[in-house]
C-alpha cells in the first residue's frame, strides 16, 4: 500500500461547507441515484468511490446543478442553494472533455482568469504548479491525454470556488504526475477549498483522499474516513479496496 | 449565503467572452468553406447582373426613355445579394450552429455555463459572434459592390444601406434560429436540420401559399424570405424591423431558456410558453405600425411628389372596397400601384377585400367583381382601374381638391452604365479564393502571444 499524503486537518473536525441531503435522479424506467446524502468539508479531499455505472458522474453533475433531480436538495452552510446558484459556490470538472479544441492553450487559460478576474501573475502560478508552460503555444486538440488533463486541472485551480467537483481527475496521468498532481491538491486544500474527487482507482483514492463515500447502484453504501469504514468492516488493516468489497 | 467572491462575478470580462467566441468561429472550417463558396457564388452573379444591365443600358443610348427605368438597385444590387441569400440561408445556419453546437458535443458547455455570465449574456455574446460571422461573410458582396463603384457604377447610399440593413436583420434572424435549434439539439447535425426546417420551410411557405387570403395568408407572411422582399423593393418598414427584431431576440431567448443542462424540462417547457407568448404579443403589436420610409431613390413606393403632398393633406377616412380575389393579378398590380402607396400617405384608409377567401374562379362570374370603390367624405366613386393614373383623380374628385399639377425636375434619371463585366470572373473565382486560402492557413499556423511574464521566466513555446 502507498503511503498517503500527508492530511491538514481531521477532516471530522472540519467546517461542514455543503451538504446533500436525499438526492434522487430518475432516467426514464432507470433509477440513478437512490436518496443520496452527505457532506463535503471545507478544506477536504473527499472521494467518491464507485465501480462504472455505480452513479458517480450523476451525483457529481446534480450537486453542480447541471442535471435536473427528481428529489432532494443541497445546502451551503445549511441554508438551501437553489440550482441556479450552486455555481457561486461549485465549481464542476467532467471527465473527457477537452474544452474548444480549436484553439490555443494559452487562450484557453486566458479566458478563463479574465472570466473569474485573475491577474496575470495568478495564471502564471497556476500554469506552472500543473506544468503547462510548455504548452501554452499548442493547440488543446494537439495536446497528449496527460496534458489535456493538466489543462482542466489548472482550469479548476483559476476558479475561486470553495468546492470543487472532480470527475476522474487523474486519468491519463502516470504515476509521477499523479503523485505531483495530489499533492498540488494538498496544497491548495490546504488553504481551505474542498475537493470532491470521483474516482475508480482505489489506490488513487486511498492516498489522496480525507474521507470517502462509497457509491454502488447509485446508493451510499458507506461514508467516512478509511478508519471509520475499517471499523465498520471489522477488518482493521484492511486498505481501500478489502472495505469497499466488503460494504457493497 | 455566502458566494465565494462577488467582484469576481461582476467584473467577467465580457471582451474575454467574444473573443473566444470570435476564435471559435474562426477556428472551425465552416466560416472558412462558406466562404470560399460564396466567392464563385457572389462573383458569377454580379457579373451576369453587370452584363444584363450592360445590355439594358446598351438599348438606352437609342431611347432615353429606357433609361429612367434602369436602376442599380434592381440591376446589380439585389442580384448579387441573391447569391448572398442563398448561400446565408443554406450555409450560414452550419456556421452559427458552430458556436453552440461544437461545445456541446466536446462537452465544453458544461464548463461555459459554471462561468459567472449570466446565461442569457452567453447567447448574446455567440449572437454578436455570429453576426461578425455575417460581416466577414458580407465581404464578397461588398467587394462585388466596390467593383461596380470602380466600373464608375452608381449606389444610392440609403438604398444601399437599408439593403445591408434587411440581410444583417436577417443573417442575425438566421443565426437565432441556428442556436435555439443548436440549444435544443444533441447534437449538430440534428440542429441543422432544425434550423433548415425553418428556411427551407419559408420556401415552401412562398410556394404553397403566396397569394391566399386570410389565415393561409397571413401564415405566408411569416416566410423568412418575404421580409427581405420589402428591403429589396427600397421599403424601410418599422414594423419589419421591429418584427425581426422581436423575432430575433425571441429565438436568442428561447436558445438561452433550453441552454442550460441542469433546467428540468418542465420549467424549459413553461418559460418557452411564455416567451413565445410575449414574443406573439411584439409580432401582434407591431403589425400595427404603419410607418415605412420609401428610401428608393427612384420613389418606386410612392406617388409622384405632388400627389404625395396633397394626399397627405386629407384628413377624413378613405374607405377602399375592392372587388378582386387576393390571387388576382389585378389585385397584385392595384397593391402595387395604388393600395400600399396611399397606405402610407394617407393618415386614415381603410381597404375592405370584399371576396377574400374567394377564388378567382369562384369570383369571377359576379357582376360587381373588379369593381374598386372609393368613399370619402360621405361621397362614393367607383373604377375598374389599377393605375394610380384614374384612382388619383377619383380621390381627389370625392375630397373636392384640385389634382396637383406635376412638376418637372423630380422624374429619376436612371443610371445606364455598360461595363466590362469579365474582370469580376477572375477576382471572384481565383484571386478572392486564393486571398482567403492564404488567410485561412495563416490563421490556422499562426502562433499565440504568449504573455512576457511566461517567457521571462523560462516557458518555452
Amino acid at each position: 500500500m502507498m503511503p498517503a499524503l500527508s492530511r491538514s486537518a481531521p477532516a471530522q473536525d472540519a467546517v461542514v461547507l455543503l451538504q446533500v441531503a436525499g438526492i434522487t435522479k430518475w432516467y426514464g424506467e432507470q433509477r440513478a441515484l437512490a436518496d443520496v446524502s452527505f457532506d463535503i468539508r471545507r478544506g477536504e479531499i473527499l472521494g467518491l468511490i464507485g465501480p462504472n455505472g455505480s452513479g458517480k458522474t450523476t451525483l457529481l453533475e446534480t450537486v453542480a446543478g447541471l442535471l435536473p433531480v427528481d428529489a432532494g436538495h443541497v445546502l451551503w452552510q445549511r441554508s438551501s442553494l437553489p440550482q441556479h446558484r450552486r455555481r457561486d459556490v461549485i465549481f464542476y470538472l467532467p471527465d473527457g472533455v477537452r474544452p474548444w479544441d480549436g484553439q490555443h492553450v494559452i487562450h484557453v487559460l486566458e479566458f478563463f482568469a479574465s472570466a473569474f478576474g485573475r491577474q496575470a501573475a495568478e495564471l502564471d502560478e497556476v500554469t506552472r504548479s500543473v506544468g503547462l508552460e510548455q504548452v501554452l503555444g499548442k493547440y488543446v486538440c494537439a495536446l497528449s491525454k496527460g496534458y489535456a488533463r493538466r489543462l482542466m486541472l489548472a482550469l479548476a485551480l483559476l476558479t475561486p470556488h470553495p468546492v470543487v467537483l472532480m470527475d476522474e481527475p487523474f486519468d491519463g496521468f502516470d504515476i509521477r504526475q499523479t503523485r505531483e498532481m495530489m499533492a498540488l491538491m494538498r496544497r491548495v486544500a490546504a488553504h481551505g477549498r474542498s475537493f470532491t474527487l470521483a474516482i475508480h482507482q482505489l489506490a488513487d483514492a486511498e492516498r489522496v483522499c480525507d474521507r470517502f463515500i462509497l457509491l454502488a447502484d447509485g446508493r451510499v453504501c458507506g461514508a467516512g474516513s478509511l478508519g471509520d469504514l475499517r471499523v465498520r468492516t471489522g477488518k482493521t488493516n484492511a486498505g481501500l479496496e478489502d472495505v469497499f468489497l466488503a460494504l457493497t | 449565503m455566502r458566494s465565494p467572491d462577488k467582484t469576481t462575478v461582476q467584473q467577467a470580462s465580457l471582451r474575454a467572452l467574444l473573443g473566444k467566441e470570435v476564435r471559435e468561429l474562426l477556428s472551425g472550417r465552416a466560416l472558412w468553406t462558406m466562404l470560399l463558396l460564396l466567392c464563385p457564388l457572389v462573383g458569377y452573379s454580379f457579373f451576369q447582373a453587370v452584363a444584363l444591365y450592360g445590355e439594358a443600358s446598351a438599348a438606352a443610348r437609342d431611347q432615353p426613355q429606357v433609361a429612367t427605368s434602369l436602376s442599380p438597385l434592381d440591376g446589380i444590387l439585389v442580384p448579387t445579394f441573391g447569391a448572398f441569400y442563398v448561400t446565408v440561408t443554406l450555409l450560414f445556419p452550419f456556421v452559427a450552429i458552430r458556436a453552440l453546437g461544437r461545445e456541446k458535443e466536446t462537452g465544453a458547455l458544461k464548463l461555459l455555463v459554471q462561468l459567472p455570465y449570466p446565461i442569457p449574456t452567453l447567447v448574446g455574446a455567440k449572437l454578436a459572434a455570429v453576426t461578425i460571422a455575417w460581416l466577414i461573410a458580407v465581404i464578397p458582396v461588398a467587394a462585388a459592390l466596390l467593383l461596380w463603384r470602380s466600373f464608375h457604377g452608381h449606389l444610392n447610399p440609403l438604398e444601399t444601406s437599408n439593403l445591408l440593413l434587411g440581410y444583417l436583420l436577417y443573417g442575425q434572424l438566421i443565426g437565432a434560429i441556428a442556436l435555439f435549434a443548436a440549444a435544443i439539439s444533441d447534437n449538430s447535425a440534428t440542429a441543422a436540420i432544425v434550423t433548415l426546417a425553418f428556411t427551407i420551410g419559408s420556401w415552401v411557405l412562398d410556394f404553397a401559399l403566396a397569394g391566399q387570403s386570410g389565415t393561409l395568408g397571413w401564415i405566408s407572411r411569416l416566410s423568412l424570405t418575404q421580409a427581405l422582399r420589402t428591403f429589396e423593393q427600397g421599403l424601410l418598414s418599422a414594423a419589419l424591423v421591429l418584427g425581426m427584431c422581436a423575432a430575433i431576440a425571441s429565438f436568442a431567448t428561447l436558445a438561452a431558456i433550453w441552454l442550460h443542462p441542469g433546467t428540468s424540462l418542465h420549467k424549459r417547457l413553461a418559460r418557452t410558453i411564455l416567451c413565445v407568448g410575449v414574443a406573439g404579443t411584439i409580432l401582434a403589436a407591431a403589425t400595427e405600425l404603419r410607418k415605412t420610409i420609401d428610401v428608393s431613390e427612384d420613389n418606386r413606393n410612392s406617388f409622384p411628389a405632388a400627389d404625395q403632398r396633397a394626399l397627405a393633406r386629407l384628413d377624413e377616412p378613405l374607405i377602399i372596397t375592392v372587388h378582386l380575389a387576393p390571387e388576382d393579378p389585378r389585385y397584385v398590380d392595384l397593391q402595387r400601384n395604388v393600395l400600399s402607396k396611399l397606405e402610407r400617405i394617407v393618415s386614415n384608409v381603410t381597404i375592405h377585400l370584399v371576396t377574400a377567401g374567394q377564388s378567382v374562379i369562384g369570383s369571377a362570374g359576379e357582376e360587381s367583381y373588379g369593381e374598386i370603390e372609393y368613399s370619402y367624405g360621405g361621397q362614393a366613386a367607383k373604377s375598374r382601374s389599377t393605375s394610380h393614373r384614374e384612382a388619383l383623380p377619383l380621390i381627389y374628385g370625392l375630397a373636392d381638391v384640385p389634382a396637383p399639377t406635376p412638376q418637372t425636375g423630380e422624374d429619376y434619371p436612371g443610371y445606364p452604365l455598360v461595363a466590362d463585366e469579365w474582370i469580376a470572373l477572375p477576382w471572384f473565382f481565383v484571386a478572392f479564393p486564393l486571398l482567403l486560402a492564404v488567410a485561412w492557413w495563416w490563421w490556422s499556423r499562426r502562433a499565440p502571444r504568449i504573455p512576457p511574464l511566461f517567457l521571462k521566466n523560462g516557458g518555452q513555446l
